[in-house]
């Protein structure tokens, strides 16, 4: 935290960064591609089965279902289509590459190189994205940082977080890292997961057909936000937490102190009144006695 | 057919159920020693050991539900963490529908992973799986020293083709390298070795044993029952002249023998962890790079220079080089090797130098 961005009396308690193992949903993406790669590399050249890769094109087919058909199955599990779009990607480059260069006929050894490049390049550009995180605690507010060609920032006081969300996955509880969503109380923090459903009927021969189709769609609101926006993979989880709780309990005034503050302004309503009264009496005394000497 | 009557209605039962009770003791010290060790590494590889409890706890969670499916008593909680595990049944069966979840959960740990290793061995390791009758005893086979022979001998041959797979297993072929990395992931978790932050519960062999035993104490009945059915599966093998009862105790006894490998090989990994733990700085990780270069070198070497025993051989120059180098590493860069002599040599020259600097 620079010397600017520190308001008055404010005071760091941490700096956090996510820890190298919390993106694992991006590096399993890039995990899979160097197996495949290698699996690839194998089957084609060293394999008991490398005599059914003949043809180049043979090899390319086997690698490009494997690719693609992993990617539409990890898409659909995980409700995220940039998955497919991603493996498309690679898969597109590929092509591209032996297109320009004419390495058809080196494919064998081509596809397995470059699979195995493309996830260590993968492997870079999420490193990348982790180191462009930054997580700022102070005792006033929590700043969150990230990006890397657009830096987005959100800056939260603890009086306007009205709750928190905290999630660890299994490798969180081996490492001890987790995820902390503060959620503000206009709802920043909080997403919502939709399902949809529809199917269709088609009844009846050749010419008189009865189309019908049927539908239907849930959405729940859950805990969500961008990895910028939340305390994505913060090492070590309990203390942070912890923090994160003391820091708006100290901030937040408790229903308790609520009352408080509502007793002791009654109590000084009662005395303001009283105040008044004893005013108003000693007044009507002294005019009493004016009128008495009169 | 030969034998005392005594023998053959008695004794012969009891045989392959000794030879399964042995191998599983054998099961049980391994386990006590791989307790042991990751203990000794707990305070610098915690990650490895909240890993390991995982791997346990996910293992004996998952029997613990499997018994409550089997006696149909329904699942209505399953919970699993890092540190604890819990499932809770929809309906509270009792009497043997609860004793038969109960052994479940105390003693399907040690043998359910290890099932599914023998599984990829069906694939991996064909004609492994041979229930082998001597001739020579082939009048004796329903006696108590014939049914330990052929429950002997079936291990054997078993035994013999595995160790053959493993000591000829390719380390770069994907579904070879797949089965040794489950091998050594089953070996850390064929059962809960909770090492916790402080020790609190011994949860040890005896512990083990003395569940089993509370287990057999208080239900004797159900002890009997199953005694009865292993008596009256064997009287039938007996009267259909088939091998049926010996056959199942030689399942378990693979699978025990499977699970004394995986530990072994778990223990191995355990050893170069605790042992790198003494070297220091970066000097630590050269013995992981020997080991994966040493192998890879070794087999493009041979990919050049072929020989039938290449991948034995690329084995055994991974290992050797491996422990040549961490001897080296713990005398140059360690103390572990060093005598009081040259300790205290040492200590003369360190302080030759403070004092030349003062």
């Amino acid at each position: 935290m620079s010397n600017n961005e520190v308001l008055k009396n404010e005071k760091l308690e941490k700096e956090l960064s996510p820890h190298p193992l919390s993106f694992m949903s991006l590096q399993s993406l890039c995990i899979y591609l160097i197996i495949w790669g290698t699996l690839v590399g194998w089957l084609v050249n060293f394999s008991e089965w490398q005599g059914l890769f003949v043809s180049s094109w043979i090899t390319i087919l086997a690698w490009t279902f494997g690719l693609l058909i992993f990617g539409v199955i990890a898409s659909l599990i995980l409700v995220r289509w940039r998955i497919f779009f991603f493996y498309l990607g690679v898969f597109a480059g590929g092509l591209g590459l032996m297109y320009a260069f004419n390495w058809f006929d080196s494919a064998n050894l081509f596809i397995p190189f470059y699979t195995v490049l493309t996830s260590i390049l993968g492997f870079l550009i999420v490193e990348a994205y982790r180191r462009s995180h930054k997580y700022l605690i102070s005792n006033q507010r929590i700043i969150f940082k990230g990006g890397i060609i657009t830096k987005q920032e959100r800056t939260l006081r603890y009086d306007k977080i009205s709750d928190i969300n905290a999630k660890q996955g299994v490798i969180g509880q081996i490492f001890g890292f987790g995820t902390i969503i503060p959620i503000s109380q206009s709802g920043f923090g909080l997403g919502s997961d939709k399902t949809f459903a529809a199917g269709g009927v088609q009844l009846g021969e050749k010419k008189a057909k009865i189309m019908g189709l049927f539908g239907g769609g849930k959405e729940v609101q859950t805990p969500m936000a961008r990895t910028y926006f939340e305390l994505h993979g913060v090492y070590p989880y309990k203390e942070v937490k912890k923090l994160v709780e003391e820091m708006i309990q100290t901030s937040v005034i408790t229903p308790y102190q609520q009352e408080q503050v509502a007793f002791q302004k009654e109590q000084v309503d009662i005395q303001k009144q009283m105040r008044d009264l004893l005013k108003m009496q000693n007044d009507s005394k002294v005019e009493n006695e004016e009128v008495k000497d009169d | 057919m030969e034998g005392s009557p005594i023998d053959i209605v008695i004794f012969a039962a009891l045989a392959p159920m000794l030879g399964v009770l042995l191998f599983w003791f054998i099961q049980l010290l391994f386990i006590e020693s791989q307790k042991f060790l990751l203990q000794k590494i707990r305070a610098k590889h915690k990650p490895l050991i909240r890993f390991t409890n995982y791997l346990g706890i996910l293992f004996q969670t998952i029997c613990h539900a499997l018994g409550y499916t089997v006696t149909k008593s329904g699942i209505s909680e399953f919970y699993i963490s890092v540190n604890y595990g819990r499932v809770a049944p929809k309906k509270l069966k009792k009497g043997v529908f609860e004793w038969i979840s109960n052994a479940f959960l105390f003693i399907g740990p040690f043998f359910i992973p290890a099932f599914l290793i023998l599984i990829c061995i069906f694939f991996l390791v064909p004609n492994s799986f041979q229930i082998v009758v001597p001739e020579n005893i082939l009048n004796l086979k329903y006696t108590f020293g014939g049914q330990i022979i052929i429950f002997g001998t079936s291990l054997y041959n078993f035994t013999s083709k595995f160790f053959e797979f493993l000591v000829n297993i390719d380390l770069l072929h994907p579904g070879h390298l797949g089965f040794f990395i489950f091998m050594i992931f089953l070996g850390l978790g064929i059962r809960p070795t909770y090492i916790g932050e402080k020790k609190q519960d011994k949860i040890d062999m005896i512990y083990d044993l003395r569940n089993i035993w509370s287990l057999i104490r208080y239900k004797p009945v159900y002890l009997i029952i199953l005694f009865s059915i292993a008596y009256i599966i064997f009287y039938i093998s007996l009267y259909l002249n088939q091998n049926w009862y010996v056959m199942i105790f030689i399942v378990f006894g693979w699978v025990s023998v499977i699970s004394i490998t995986s530990l072994f090989i778990s223990h191995l990994m355990i050893i170069i962890i605790k042992v790198t733990d003494e070297i220091p700085k970066y000097w630590k990780t050269i013995p992981y790079f020997i080991l994966f270069f040493s192998y890879i070198l070794s087999r493009l070497f041979f990919y050049y220079f072929p020989n039938v025993y290449s991948k034995t051989i690329s084995l055994l120059v991974m290992i050797i080089s491996t422990i040549f180098v961490l001897y080296i590493l713990l005398i140059y860069k360690s103390d572990k090797f060093k005598t009081k002599r040259e300790m205290k040599l040492l200590k003369k020259k360190t302080q030759g130098d403070a004092d030349e600097q003062q």
